[in-house]
């Protein structure tokens, strides 16, 4: 009987020396973001927490800072030019890996998944190296080339793994009732795989957005993106203003957090 | 557009592939080659374009030579498995906590892991100066406050901050494949564990961390390659002089634009990444396979 017991206190300190991890972990996951959003509206001109007043000072600072508006635009730029890239070389790519009956389908999805194992360092100082041989600058396409091969595999490998789960039954079904190929991708495979089409474009923008070990090496020297610019801030200005541009990022990725929940979900997401 | 889409998408062949291919052929396999012949040059760079390019072994054997870069990329290592170990020390009772809740939690789980993720990674940096900095940091004013100390500790720009700041940057990259791992197992086998009259430990310990390691498999990997290849972190915790192989590349190509020495560090670094790579791959394929046969799980 005691030894029961004895098993039944030592079950409940460790799983509940578990959870306290658990949720101590959690907390440091969130507790740095809420304090930089808290510091982004402090009246102090310098960062301290917690904070001691309310002001929108540091983001209108924000706005009236053309670096900063400048190197956002750069930012978008990007981002929509490598998820356009990513959808066009991705989707078709992907289904070739998962519908295609040829030879070498296997090493097919090697090497387009290949990238994901290089460094973005690597690849970014690869490119700037290709890029000085045949006399192309850093510059707006070069960033975007550079950061859409970075990225293409995670494009690839979410619209593969939503084709994977697709019962082909359904196509050969479209086929037999006489749709052509093209009816049949438009109207049976595209809708199925829009989720994933979805998530996709909203994971390969924000890296073409946010991403800096391909970009730092790659962009050009005018046309400077948000995140070389955010490095160069944060470890140059010691203003709250460094949280405010933090703290709009932050809303950014949450508002994208909604989008691909709503879309694919939240549970999907991590298969 | 949509009809090019279709005429190249519903094919069986591998042409819908072909753009793709060219593109990765183009942007990756040639300045990789590239990359690996600027190590055994001589080069001469005027406002980013080559003036001359002359082979060479010279940096290569210099830098092979040089106990600076074996102590560099041995601190690298070290720093990049300490950070995967605090991982899994902090992500796995995350996972399993995940496991143990209802619905709602576990969605607020979820949003707590995935959203840090799509915050870029200086702006999660940024916060730990603010939590460690100088005096007015969190961390010192609150021991200060305590009077656990009596000056304020110097933690930022020190190995600790770097350690700490990759640890939480990185912390979410080994919860989510723990999750997927433990949620894709049926919960019977977990249920049927305990009707046996095992305790939850005993659960955990014979059904739940087995059936984990691809999980800590695929964690540990994606922790680990990123701890090796950021400059991110280091640069902003580790103030100018903390120097791992990331930042030396990130120096040697950025700052004191060495190219043919920025080439040498680079390559070594993907050569090392590749290798841990498939190191912990086998160690996890490995150790599935041995819990298989003895059936512990």
């Amino acid at each position: 009987m005691s030894g029961a017991k004895k098993i039944a206190l030592t079950d409940r300190i460790g799983v509940a020396a578990i959870y306290a991890i658990g949720l101590l972990s959690l907390a440091l996951l969130v507790a740095p973001s809420l304090i930089v959003v808290a510091i982004s509206f402090d009246t102090r001109s310098y960062v301290s927490f917690p904070p001691v007043g309310f002001t929108f000072d540091w983001y209108a600072k924000l706005f009236a800072t053309p670096e900063l508006i400048q190197a956002m635009w750069v930012s978008l730029k990007v981002g929509l030019i490598v998820t356009g890239m990513c959808l066009a070389l991705g989707v078709p790519t992907a289904i070739a890996c998962v519908r295609g009956r040829f030879k070498g389908r296997q090493a097919l999805s090697v090497f387009v998944l290949f990238p994901h194992m290089v460094p973005g360092i690597v690849l970014g100082i690869a490119i700037l190296f290709a890029g000085a041989t045949i006399n192309a600058r850093p510059s707006i396409g070069l960033q975007s080339l550079a950061v859409a091969c970075f990225i293409l595999a995670v494009m690839i490998r979410i619209v593969m793994a939503r084709l994977m789960r697709l019962d082909v039954a359904l196509e050969e079904a479209s086929a037999n009732l006489g749709a052509t190929r093209f009816q049949t991708f438009r109207h049976v495979v595209l809708p199925l795989l829009m989720p994933a089409i979805w998530a996709g474009a909203a994971f390969t923008f924000i890296e073409g957005f946010d991403n800096i070990s391909v970009a730092i090496f790659t962009h050009g020297h005018r046309d400077r993106p948000l995140p070389v610019e955010l490095m160069s801030l944060v470890q140059n200005d010691n203003t709250p203003m460094v949280a405010a541009v933090s703290a709009a990022q932050i809303a950014l990725s949450v508002v994208i957090l909604g989008v691909v929940s709503s879309t694919l979900g939240l549970e999907k997401l991590n298969d | 557009m949509l009809d090019i889409i279709a005429r190249f998408a519903n094919g069986r062949g591998f042409w819908p592939a072909i753009p793709a291919v060219a593109f990765l052929t183009v942007l990756m396999v040639i300045p990789l080659v590239l990359l690996l012949s600027f190590g055994f040059s001589d080069i001469v760079v005027s406002r980013g374009v080559i003036v001359s390019q002359d082979f060479t072994l010279d940096h290569l054997t210099k830098i092979l030579g040089d106990r600076l870069y074996l102590l560099t990329f041995q601190r690298s290592i070290n720093l990049s498995l300490s950070v995967t170990a605090l991982c899994l020390i902090f992500g796995f009772p995350v996972a399993y906590l995940y496991l143990r809740s209802g619905t709602f939690a576990r969605r607020a789980i979820l949003i707590a892991v995935i959203a840090p993720l799509l915050t870029s990674g200086i702006v999660r940096t940024y916060a730990w100066i603010v939590i460690l900095g100088g005096q007015r940091g969190i961390v010192n004013r609150a021991l200060l406050d305590l009077g656990l100390i009596e000056a304020p500790l110097r933690i930022l720009n020190t190995h600790w901050a770097v350690l700490i700041g990759m640890t939480q940057v990185h912390l979410p990259l080994m919860i989510l494949p723990l999750i997927a791992v433990m949620t894709r197992h049926d919960k019977a086998l977990d249920e049927a564990s305990a009707n046996l009259g095992a305790s939850r430990l005993q659960t955990l310990r014979h059904v739940i961390l087995p059936m984990s390691v691809p999980g800590i498999g695929t964690g540990a990997t994606l922790v680990f390659t990123l701890s090796y290849t950021t400059f991110v972190v280091p640069q902003l915790l580790g103030g100018g002089n903390y120097l791992n192989a990331a930042t030396m590349a990130f120096e040697q190509m950025v700052y004191s634009l060495e190219w043919s020495k920025g080439a040498v560090t680079s390559t070594l670094l993907l050569v090392t990444c590749i290798f841990f790579i498939g190191l912990f791959t086998w160690a996890s394929q490995t150790t599935t396979r041995w819990i298989r046969q003895e059936g512990v799980a």
